[in-house]
């Protein structure tokens, strides 16, 4: 483990980006626009799922929110690596970090059930099931938002 | 909704519980400068902070200097921070004195000054 870290901080983008001015910053500040947009359509959609505007159409709904949500995951998951890559053997050893990748995790698989059992829409699915998961769908993610807000915090 | 409203508490709370553990900005620091001398022990630059690890008078500072840019924009050059180096810094400590943290405004290797913070005295 410690040896797989340390080959990740001596990769070329990690080299270059323990240094750079303004690509560090690019990254970063990627890294807030997948954190905007994964969360706040994800929790716009646990909202709805909850039992929030209920004259919306969900069809319409997860159209618009699935796809700008997986893309938001992707961008943060992308640039989340190449940050964490800067200082791989120090941040491993963040509980906020370890405890965000866990709900991250968790906020994925959570996901991945209902969609896969109900589809894009989650129509099938019922209001017990929707708002299990949307809790704790919720939970997931703006508890690892907030974890990692801390890893700026815990890290010396 | 019992169950949101206090999740939504819980991490509500802990965000602004993070506040008081910062110490990115000033607000952490006592707001006066002090004038502390000793030996880098360990050096860690680059993004996204650079802290070096001082023995000062036998114990050990956590010491925050600049960004990589603010360090090359002070004049410091790759290598000039490093272990053994004697070495003279101005800045402001933690507001909590058994916090041994200092974020430094500028510095002295030998006579010659390197001003990470222009702008401050």
């Amino acid at each position: 483990m410690e040896h797989l870290l340390a080959m990740l901080e001596a990769t070329a983008p990690a080299q270059y980006l323990r240094t750079s001015r303004w690509v560090y910053a690019g990254v970063s500040g990627g890294h807030v626009l997948g954190i905007a947009l994964l969360v706040g359509s994800v929790v716009s959609l646990n909202l709805r799922l909850l039992g929030f505007w209920p004259a919306t159409p969900l069809q319409a709904l997860t159209r618009v929110i699935v796809p700008v949500a997986v893309v938001g995951l992707a961008l943060a998951v992308v640039t989340g690596a190449l940050l964490f890559s800067v200082r791989a053997t120090e941040y491993a050893q963040v509980t906020f970090l370890q405890v965000k990748v866990l709900l991250v995790a968790l906020g994925v698989l959570s996901a991945v059930l209902i969609h896969r059992t109900y589809g894009l829409t989650l129509e099938g699915a019922s209001q017990e099931r929707r708002s299990w998961h949307a809790v704790i769908s919720i939970a997931c993610w703006l508890g690892a938002l907030v974890c990692g807000r801390l890893i700026a915090f815990a890290v010396d | 909704m019992k169950t949101l409203a206090f999740t939504l508490a819980l991490v509500l709370g802990l965000a602004l519980h993070g506040g008081a553990l910062a110490h990115h900005g000033w607000a952490w620091t006592t707001g006066k400068n002090v004038d502390l001398a000793g030996v880098i022990k360990k050096v860690s630059l680059g993004n996204p902070h650079g802290i070096l690890h001082v023995e000062i008078e036998g114990e050990d500072w956590t010491v925050e200097v600049g960004q990589p840019w603010r360090n090359e924009r002070a004049g410091l050059k790759d290598g000039n921070l490093a272990e053994g180096v004697k070495i003279r810094m101005i800045g402001e400590p933690s507001a909590d004195p058994a916090e041994k943290r200092l974020k430094v405004e500028r510095l002295f290797l030998g006579d010659k000054e390197y001003i990470l913070y222009p702008d401050r005295d």
